[in-house]
């Protein structure tokens, strides 16, 4: 066995027997799944939160007509508002002037006890659009209006297909948004996690001074390569393990969600959403994309967070340094967010490309179903930069394991690589 | 190869990192099979040869010889290494560790497990096998960084302050197995402060000050040729008379003390290598005279004088 493979097996093997990998690995889905489910939960818990709007209503033609809600009881009153405010029941006041139906603006007012919600405003204005539409349409004096009005609204659903793509697939971009949006978090949290991974374990290596012994058996270069792939063997180990639990639990819920789909089949965004999922090739597209890019991109950070790691002492001195990593992966989180909404933009475009954004912003773009050369030649390009950027990052790391004691700047990294 | 005899020659190496010469033309070497002593203060340069001997740094200029040849990373198997800041993983076991630095050095798994075993019997540390470094004590991590120096059974052996962290019973276990690894044929080169334990080691020393190669030479014949002809006379009768018989002799003299039975030291230094002779001989004539013992200096005494002799001429 090289000394590389030797290196490797053990920044592997020490990681993924730990308890805390087992652990993590099995609780995170379950947290994930929890996150999701908690509003839910909450709700379902704390039962629904019951307000009393009272009305008083000068045109008396209204108050009649507002349906109570989940949430919202109206209550038609008489007491004048001043009364009205005094009493503790009622949440809020709603107030309809008597030119309501024929002038509304102006004449409606709502008092709140606290601050109202989005929710409850909406649903309020809701009920008074209704009730003074029905009013006015009653005001015409037409028989049947109301059911010509119904006839001539219409609902558009668009069915879109891509015709550029190989066979014209049905895509939904809800369903890109959400893939697109869910592999690009995935992506940050592997890079960001595994890159300060291998920053941590550099750092703690110098700072209880194994390094000088691993050092004097193997080049520096290679006891850090060799800590990047093990530590990132071990990310690829807990994304398939996520995966064949994904897949096995799809496999289990299609169906299900397939049947209910079926019964539901006013929504076509569903519909195509769930097909779309259900597609091996679609699906296995992605996650090699996802692979791919993953790989690339924490290839590349965990160079930058090598030589970070190697350059200080301890990891209150990092804080500093590791802005230098972190800002660029949240601006790939930035632009990967404005990517989502218009895939095909410039700015979607070249930010998929430069190699510091690209594995988020590509892998946001990707569900949506863009030329195949773009994944490619943007993953060619992430591969050349880490290449570039081992380089450095093995510069640094070389001249930093054996600096001790002073807390070096961004500049001070850069006039190491120069050090032959 | 002129003298095929050295394991190791360091031939005018220099290294300066940037606004700092650490090492200037340094040149030494370590015969095969002997304990050769690397010292000199804080800061004087000893460590960075270490890591240039180790194959850790190169020099900027200057060769490293190995065995008759230039050292290469190929060389770096048979060196074993124990530097003075002790690290092992703290999270993982003994056993694990120990095995996986020793296939580094390019031991297989089974010869890396049975030399192991055959080790931890030795020093009477197998039920440590499975435990983590993290639940040693700082003496036992010790004694499991010093198997991991020599398992791989280096040509060449480095040790720097290995005795720091141990009891004097651990030390001298120690010391017998460093010994019996040079009884063996390995070469020892040996980094310490503590010089009584050069004495009692090394056969060759050389003294690095401000990065440069200061002293060099075998100890017995350093601390002869340090002796300046110091004697302790131990005799009884009038000190007086004995004074003024040997004064024409003499440097220098100091009487250290008497003893229970009356004898009188007196610790003097002769003018002249010749003058032992006449001197036992007059001495002879005027007091009782019970013994004569040249006095040879210890390590540290020669450390500090040549070290401060250098201070002063570099000022």
């Amino acid at each position: 066995m090289s000394a590389l493979s030797i290196i490797i097996s053990r920044e592997y093997l020490e990681r993924v027997k730990r308890k805390s990998f087992i652990i993590s690995t099995i609780l995170m889905p379950i947290f994930m799944v929890g996150m999701m489910m908690a509003p839910a939960l909450i709700t379902i818990f704390s039962g629904p939160e019951e307000k009393v709007i009272a009305v008083i209503d000068d045109t008396a033609v209204i108050a009649p007509t507002l349906q109570n809600g989940d949430e919202i009881r109206f209550r038609n009153i008489t007491d004048g508002l001043e009364a009205a405010k005094g009493n503790e029941d009622y949440d809020a006041i709603l107030v309809i002037g008597r030119d309501a139906v024929s002038r509304p603006e102006g004449n409606i007012s709502l008092y709140t006890r606290g601050a109202s919600s989005m929710q409850t405003e909406e649903y309020i204005a809701a009920m008074l659009e209704k009730s003074i539409e029905n009013r006015r349409i009653d005001a015409y004096q037409i028989d049947n209006l109301r059911q010509i009005m119904d006839e001539v609204q219409v609902d558009v659903q668009l069915s879109t297909f891509r015709i550029d793509a190989e066979s014209e697939s049905e895509t939904s971009s809800i369903l890109s948004y959400i893939l697109g949006i869910s592999t690009m978090f995935i992506l940050y949290m592997f890079i960001l996690l595994y890159g300060q991974m291998v920053m941590t374990s550099i750092i703690e290596e110098k700072n209880n001074r194994v390094l000088e012994l691993v050092v004097s058996s193997v080049k520096p270069t290679v006891l850090m390569m060799g800590k990047i792939v093990g530590i990132g063997l071990v990310a690829i180990t807990q994304i398939l393990i996520w995966a064949v639990l994904l897949v096995a639990c799809s496999v289990w819920l299609m169906p299900a969600l397939l049947s209910a789909a079926a019964q539901d089949a006013a929504d076509p965004a569903a519909i195509s959403a769930i097909s779309q999922l259900g597609d091996p090739a679609f699906m296995t597209g992605l996650f090699a994309w996802l692979v791919l890019f993953l790989i690339g991109g924490y290839l590349f950070y965990s160079s930058i967070f090598a030589a970070i790691g190697s350059a200080v002492d301890n990891i209150q001195d990092a804080s500093q340094l590791t802005t230098v990593a972190v800002v660029p992966i949240m601006l790939g989180i930035v632009f990967a967010m404005t990517a989502v909404n218009d895939p095909n933009s410039g700015l979607a475009f070249w930010c998929s490309i430069i190699p510091f954004t690209s594995p988020m912003v590509m892998m946001a773009r990707l569900p949506f179903g863009i030329a195949w050369w773009q994944p490619v030649v943007s993953f060619a390009v992430l591969a050349l930069s880490f290449l570039g950027m081992i380089w450095v990052a093995a510069k640094i790391y070389r001249v930093g394991i054996f600096m001790y004691g002073k807390k070096p700047t961004v500049v001070e990294l850069i006039r190491w690589i120069k050090i032959k | 190869m002129e003298n095929t005899d050295n394991m190791l020659v360091v031939d005018c190496v220099s290294k300066a990192y940037t606004g700092h010469q650490a090492l200037d033309q340094v040149s030494l070497s370590v015969p095969r099979g002997k304990v050769y002593g690397l010292l000199g203060p804080n800061g004087a340069g000893k460590t960075t040869l270490i890591r240039i001997i180790n194959h850790i740094t190169a020099p900027d200029s200057g060769t490293v010889t190995f065995d008759g040849h230039p050292l290469t990373a190929a060389d770096v198997p048979w060196i074993g290494y124990l530097p003075e800041e002790r690290g092992l993983y703290k999270k993982m076991r003994v056993g694990d560790q120990a095995l996986f630095f020793a296939r580094l050095k390019g031991l297989s798994k089974a010869d890396a497990e049975r030399s192991l075993h055959e080790w931890f019997e030795k020093l009477g540390i197998e039920s440590w096998w499975n435990k983590k470094v993290e639940e040693l004590s700082k003496g036992m991590a010790q004694k499991v960084q010093f198997i991991v120096t020599v398992l791989h059974n280096p040509r060449l052996l480095i040790f720097d302050e290995p005795f720091s962290g141990f009891d004097p019973i651990n030390a001298n276990v120690l010391k017998k197995e460093i010994l019996e690894l040079r009884d063996k044929g390995a070469t020892v080169i040996f980094s310490t402060h503590n010089m009584a334990s050069v004495e009692e080691l090394c056969d060759n020393i050389t003294l690095i000050n401000k990065s440069r190669n200061i002293l060099t030479g075998e100890v017995a014949e350093l601390r002869r040729r340090f002796s300046d002809n110091t004697f302790e006379l131990g005799y009884t009768g009038p000190t007086a008379a004995l004074l003024s018989a040997i004064e024409p002799m003499i440097t220098r003299y100091e009487i250290t003390g008497t003893d229970r039975d009356g004898i009188t030291r007196l610790k003097l230094s002769l003018v002249a290598d010749d003058a032992v002779r006449p001197l036992v001989t007059k001495a002879a004539e005027a007091v009782q005279f019970r013994s004569f013992n040249p006095i040879l200096p210890s390590m540290d005494e020669i450390f500090i004088r040549t070290v401060e002799a250098n201070n002063l001429f570099n000022k």
